[in-house]
């Protein structure tokens, strides 16, 4: 809005556009009138407003059908509407189709001065605050960009010059010498690693996300889960029991990164099982929710832990075995789940075992026009 | 016969460590350092393999190359092994597809940095198999 505001009027009583124009008179607004709903749903296309102001009583296209065509439009242009009928009933309705705010008609010249000002306002903050997403999306591009580029090429290089070092001088080199080389190349491997985490939890986009969903069964990107963490469970003799309701109410979501977030929460389950014991996998239907329960008899997690495990890089420091992972998984699995307005629970003793608990909304028609 | 090698990728020293495994192991390699160079390599040589990197350049350069050789059809049966340094970002350049997406008829991809003796074994792995297709069709 660096040019003057523009401003729209429909209304069919030409008194009122008329005193209106005198009141907003002068060089700091672009003023532009309609007498009836149409032909403001028109100028609205090719003036592209910061403010309408619309009556509620015209003949024609009513003045809330023109808030409902104006919020189709563009939802970021401020609508406010004049109600001439003394009834607060018709402005609450207007409010709730997106109108922010309303002028009781007689108004003073000092009312709609306000008013407009509230309004412009109003507009300055929504287009704001567009502004800013917009560039922490791309900060965050950027900053994908940067870690992958400028950080990892150079490592990625490294390291590939220590494996054909290796490679070449295999026949040569003796035990120390060949430590040396095994200790740079593990040091490496550990950056890269650390890394690929960050790309990993930047690398979630939920808007992108958003964009692929349609209504799924939930048990499809179980499966998917199931099928890519085989390997370890037959590795590690832990056995999945899983057990499906049958035919469940579909869920709204994508099935490719639901499976990944499975990936990571079985894989915990798996991962921190003693060898030989089971894992269970169950899904369900709960009141209007889809429940999936990821259970293990595995080492549990400390009391004063849980609360910090889907905070990122947090690993539970109970001595035994090296932590083997960054503490990622839980955070994108979390994300991801979230994004689909879902939500991940944990109950857990050390010793016994730990159950996750994820609900997604079964899935109902309306949702579909919901963009 | 030695069995020819393109490489095509931007980072001058990360190919030299790639080349110099692939040297050892007795192939003979050739390197483009820019998409363009590596398609006129393409067109006036003939190679057993293509080993492609993925985001050149101002982007996903390689894509394109990958695209391009797709609709040829001399090359369209070459055996590409793409590298990438960075899985994540496929998964960001091709939403809702599988980390993987098929460039070419016969592709494969692996991470940056590559293990000698999986490099080798892959490239090994795709040679032989476009090998035998073709000794089918003929
Ligand atoms: N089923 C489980 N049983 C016991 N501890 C768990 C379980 N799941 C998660 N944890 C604890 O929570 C921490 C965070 O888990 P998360 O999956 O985020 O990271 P990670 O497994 O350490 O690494 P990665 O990023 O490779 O998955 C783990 O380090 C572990 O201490
Ligand atoms: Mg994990």
């Amino acid at each position: 809005m660096h040019s003057k505001p523009k401003i729209l009027i429909i209304d069919d009583e030409e008194v009122v556009l008329d005193s209106c124009i005198q009141i907003l008179g002068g060089e700091s607004f672009q003023v532009s009138t309609a007498l009836n709903g149409s032909d403001g749903l028109r100028l609205v296309q090719e003036l592209q407003p910061d403010l309408v102001i619309v009556d509620l009583k015209m003949p024609g296209i009513s003045g809330f059908e023109v808030l409902d065509r104006l919020e189709e439009i563009d939802p970021t242009i401020v609508m406010i509407v004049i109600t001439g009928f003394a009834t607060v009933s018709s402005a609450v309705d207007a409010m709730k189709k997106g109108a922010y705010d309303f002028l009781p008609k007689p108004f003073s010249p000092e009312e709609f001065r306000i008013i407009i000002r509230r309004g412009l306002e109003k507009r300055k903050l929504i287009l704001e605050t567009i502004m800013l997403r917009h560039e922490k999306e791309l900060l965050r591009e950027h900053f994908a960009h940067i870690v992958s580029h400028e950080l990892k090429a150079p490592l990625n290089a490294v390291q590939q010059n220590i494996f054909a070092l290796e490679f070449e001088l295999s026949g040569v080199l003796n035990e120390d010498q060949k430590e040396k080389l095994v200790r740079i190349k593990v040091r490496m491997e550990d950056l890269l690693k650390i890394i690929d985490s960050w790309l990993r939890i930047i690398s979630v986009n939920i808007e992108e996300l958003e964009k692929n969903f349609s209504p799924i069964q939930m048990t499809t990107p179980i499966y998917k889960a199931l099928e890519n963490i085989e390997t370890i469970a037959t590795r590690k003799n832990v056995e999945i029991v899983s057990s499906f309701g049958v035919k469940l109410h579909p869920v709204w979501g994508d099935v490719l990164s639901l499976s990944e977030a499975f990936v990571n929460i079985i894989g915990n389950a798996i991962q921190y099982s003693r060898d030989g014991s089971k894992v269970i996998v169950k899904a369900e239907e709960n009141g209007t929710d889809i429940l999936v329960t990821i259970k293990d008899f595995g080492i549990g997690i400390p009391k004063e832990d849980l609360p910090h495990i889907f905070e990122g890089f947090f690993r539970v420091k109970s001595g035994q075995a090296a932590p083997t992972g960054h503490g990622i998984g839980l955070v994108v699995s979390r994300q991801i789940i979230e994004a689909h307005s879902g939500s991940i629970t944990v109950e857990s003793e050390t010793g016994t075992g730990t159950a996750f608990y994820i609900r997604l909304p079964k899935y109902f028609i309306e949702k579909s026009n919901k963009s | 016969m030695a069995k020819r090698i393109l490489i095509i990728d931007d980072d001058p020293d990360f190919v030299a460590g790639i080349k110099s495994i692939l040297d050892t192991a007795g192939f003979e390699v050739d390197v483009a350092y820019d998409p363009k160079t590596g398609q006129k390599e393409l067109q006036s040589q003939t190679y057993d393999l293509l080993l492609l990197d993925i985001m050149m350049g101002r982007g996903a350069e390689g894509v394109m190359i990958a695209r391009k050789l797709r609709k040829d059809a001399k090359l369209r049966e070459m055996p590409v092994l793409i590298i990438t340094g960075m899985r994540e970002q496929i998964a960001f350049l091709f939403p809702g597809e599988p980390i993987h997406p098929r460039f070419v008829e016969v592709d494969e991809l692996v991470e940056k940095p590559v293990e000698p003796t999986m490099l080798i074994e892959k490239v090994n792995a795709l040679i032989q198999a476009a090998e035998v297709r073709k000794a089918l069709t003929q």
